[in-house]
């Protein structure tokens, strides 16, 4: 999870645009979001694809496990994927 | 078994996924349905008699772990854990089974009977899903039963082999499922250290809990037994430091894993090869620049739809109960009791015909929206804006949930996860035209002052909202929290279900605005003949008459108001004796009313329903700033008003 690893592959979610798909490397944020988000199956390792993303910094859609997601900007800004 | 066959079983799982449909066909009673999560807030009771047993069903609010971070999912375990109910039903959505597994596992290791009931199925095959039954009943080692609860499919099967399961005194399921080897270890040694442990819980699920940092159970265990937890600590350093995520990550990972498994051997998806229908719309209705285009569209279609048909229906009625008035008044000749019934007839059908031609489609357009998944999408789309309100795009759900009627839009601001948000999006909903509210915007300003300008109330009550929103957010500062929700898919709305919603609504209308009509007719009726009309009015008009601008008369309507905003125009018509208020209020009179009726106070029900939710403090707070905010605004505006006009 070291930051300054600029390894070209990792995204966060929010840098990722419609239609690409991804695999979660981890979730920055605090226990209570990640817990949120893992209990939704959104735990690392799992793909992941982003469906719509709405304008003026609104939340990010994704599709995760044959689900659809919402995941507001700020939260989104915390996980950290990889792209496939 | 010859005692009395009691039986009591409880229906959990995720969100959304048709525990209230089953609840609503089990027990005949009308819980909320409607396609977007969260919607049951409260668990829910009620009875049925099946094959000679007594079953009493629980429905609980969807949840989506058994760990304890919300209110709804403390609820929910408490209940299964320590009511210990006959058998639990767990419902699942077929569709999204691998998400919903996530949840039926934890629900397997609290290690209660439970029957699987896999709903939603008929939609697997315009999915190009294939669910192997048989073999997920084989790995779940608990009885799976196919369903279809909107249409009423399988729900009787899933009571029998509840039933069954409970005659043949099978043991409590072993759980065969298994997590990984380092998982599995620090579970084994954990039970065995729970040994002698007193709990309503299982070890097994004890330990998990434990692992996974749950604080209720931790407390539990401490009082117990605080030795215990040095053990868990350095179990859970141990995972940490294989896995390199917290350790409640690591179970949560687990499970996905697991469910991933299960989902491998059990479900097949052959890709569609043309995209549908409903998969087409949430492209539209979520894309960047069609989905605001079509939000706009559909709000002021709906405007103009519920306008129109109110128009017509009203006119309508109009002539056919003028006609009826006037053949009653020919037979039944003049005599106290006549001109009494007389009185009580004119009120009553005033209320039907002012009132329910604007009613009725309103809850029919709402509902249609609802059940086919609208609402979701639009707090997607409003997400960002309320941000800046100072919560998230969960809240615009209560928010157009009030446009039908306030009070369950404030009660489902629980869906909300902080107080401070559920409370500042009560506030915005109580300033949101409910359809009371919408009768006399069309109903008066509408119809008689011009369609354009009813329209613009509703732009400028959001305006309002806006404003309101700035203000209560700098007010009750803190940080939002984040947006996360799942988000339905759109399902093709069901007719039955919207019709059997807007009926109970409207039997509700007609149960409770009905009684309430007459005994404010007889009511103003009475202080009509005792002669204290002078009085009253002197009291109010230095604001209904000096400051509004209003007819005397408004002053009482005003306070009738408060029991049911309708009543209000109800009221004035038969008091006038006339349905044409052009006669007898200028198009400013009009506005004005409309503005302080539609802003100054919640009704009677809403605010039982504010108090419920926030006490009474912010209750009385809300209520009187609205009364105060009210006259204020609805004032000035007649004044600048009267300068153009
Ligand atoms: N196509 C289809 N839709 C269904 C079926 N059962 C339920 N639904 C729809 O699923 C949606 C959710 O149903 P509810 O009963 O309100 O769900 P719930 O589990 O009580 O949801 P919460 O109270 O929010 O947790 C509604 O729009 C139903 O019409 C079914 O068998 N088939
Ligand atoms: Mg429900």
């Amino acid at each position: 999870m070291n930051q300054n690893n600029t390894n070209e592959n990792k995204f966060f979610l929010t840098d990722m645009e419609e239609n690409q798909e991804g695999i979660i490397i981890s979730v920055l944020g605090g226990r209570m979001a990640t817990k949120r988000l893992a209990d939704l199956g959104l735990t690392p390792k799992t793909e992941i694809k982003v469906f719509k993303k709405a304008p003026f910094s609104g939340p990010v859609m994704i599709e995760v496990r044959g689900s659809k997601l919402i995941i507001g900007l700020g939260l989104a800004s915390k996980i950290l994927v990889k792209l496939k | 078994m010859n005692e009395k066959k009691k039986l009591n079983i409880v229906l959990a799982g995720q969100a959304n996924v048709g525990k209230s449909v089953i609840f609503n066909y089990l027990t005949g009673l009308h819980q909320h349905i409607g396609n977007w999560p969260g919607k049951t807030i409260e668990k829910a009771e009620g009875t049925l008699f099946y094959k000679g047993y007594t079953i009493d069903v629980v429905d609980l609010p969807g949840i989506y772990s058994l760990t304890t971070y919300s209110i709804e999912e403390s609820i929910s375990r408490e209940y299964i854990a320590s009511q210990k109910p006959d058998f639990a039903v767990n419902v699942v959505d077929a569709v999204h089974l691998e998400r919903n597994l996530l949840f039926t596992l934890q629900l397997l290791e609290l290690g209660r009977p439970t029957v699987l009931a896999l709903n939603m199925i008929n939609l697997l095959k315009e999915r190009g899903i294939e669910i192997n039954f048989k073999i997920l009943e084989k790995i779940l080692g608990v009885p799976v039963v196919p369903i279809a609860a909107i249409y009423r499919k399988g729900i009787t099967d899933v009571l029998d082999r509840g039933i069954e399961l409970l005659n043949f005194q099978s043991p409590t399921p072993q759980n065969r499922l298994k997590y990984g080897k380092e998982v599995e270890q620090a579970i084994e040694i954990l039970v065995e250290a729970l040994e002698g442990i007193n709990t309503p819980y299982t070890k097994r699920w004890l330990a998990l809990k434990l692992l996974e940092r749950d604080g209720e159970i931790e407390k539990l265990i401490r009082e117990k037994n605080s030795e215990l937890l040095k053990n868990v600590e350095n179990l859970r350093t141990q995972l940490e430091k294989i896995h390199g995520h917290d350790s409640s990550i690591v179970i949560a990972d687990e499970r996905c894993h697991l469910a991933f498994q299960i989902i491998k051997e059990v479900m097949k998806i052959t890709p569609l090869k043309k995209i549908s229908l409903q998969e087409r719309f949430d492209a539209v209705t979520a894309h960047k620049i069609w989905g605001y285009f079509t939000m706009t569209a559909i709000m002021a279609s709906m405007f103009l739809v519920i306008f129109k048909f109110g128009d017509w229906l009203s006119g309508l009625l109009e002539i056919i109960f003028a006609n009826l008035q006037s053949w009653f008044e020919t037979i039944s000749g003049i005599s106290v009791l006549a001109s009494l019934f007389l009185a009580v007839l004119k009120s009553v059908l005033a209320l039907i015909q002012i009132a329910l031609p604007y009613i009725l489609p309103f809850y029919l357009i709402l509902f249609l929206l609802e059940d086919w998944g609208y609402l979701a999408r639009v707090a997607f789309l409003m997400d960002n804006l309320m941000h800046k309100l100072g919560t998230h795009g969960k809240a615009s759900i209560p928010l157009l949930l009030g446009f039908g009627c306030n009070v369950p839009a404030c009660l489902s601001c629980r869906i909300m996860e902080t107080e401070r948000e559920r409370f500042l999006t009560g506030i915005l909903t109580v300033f949101v035209p409910c359809s009371a509210a919408s009768v006399i915007i069309m109903g008066l300003v509408g119809k008689f002052v011009g369609m354009y300008w009813a329209f613009a109330l509703y732009v400028f009550a959001i305006l309002i909202i806006f404003v309101i929103g700035k203000l209560a957010s700098k007010i009750l500062p803190g940080e939002a929290t984040e947006l996360i929700m799942e988000m339905p898919d759109y399902k093709r709305p069901s007719l039955r279900t919207i019709i059997l919603q807007t009926w109970f609504r409207l039997k509700e209308f007609i149960y409770i605005a009905g009684p309430l009509v007459i005994i404010s007719g007889i009511i103003i009726e009475g202080i009509y003949w005792a002669g204290w009309f002078p009085f009253i009015d002197n009291l109010l008009s230095p604001i209904s008459v000096k400051w509004l601008g209003l007819p005397a008369i408004t002053g009482i309507l005003l306070i009738f108001g408060i029991l049911r905003k309708e009543l209000i125009l109800v009221m004035l018509s038969t008091t006038l004796g006339t349905a044409n208020f052009a006669q007898v209020l200028s198009p400013i009179q009009m506005l004005t009313l409309a503005i302080v009726s539609m802003l100054y106070i919640p009704c009677i029900a809403t605010i039982a329903a504010l108090r419920k939710e926030f006490g009474w403090k912010k209750t009385l707070g809300v209520t009187v700033f609205k009364i105060f905010f009210a006259i204020a605004v609805a004032g000035s505006i007649s004044k600048i008003l009267s300068i153009f006009l």
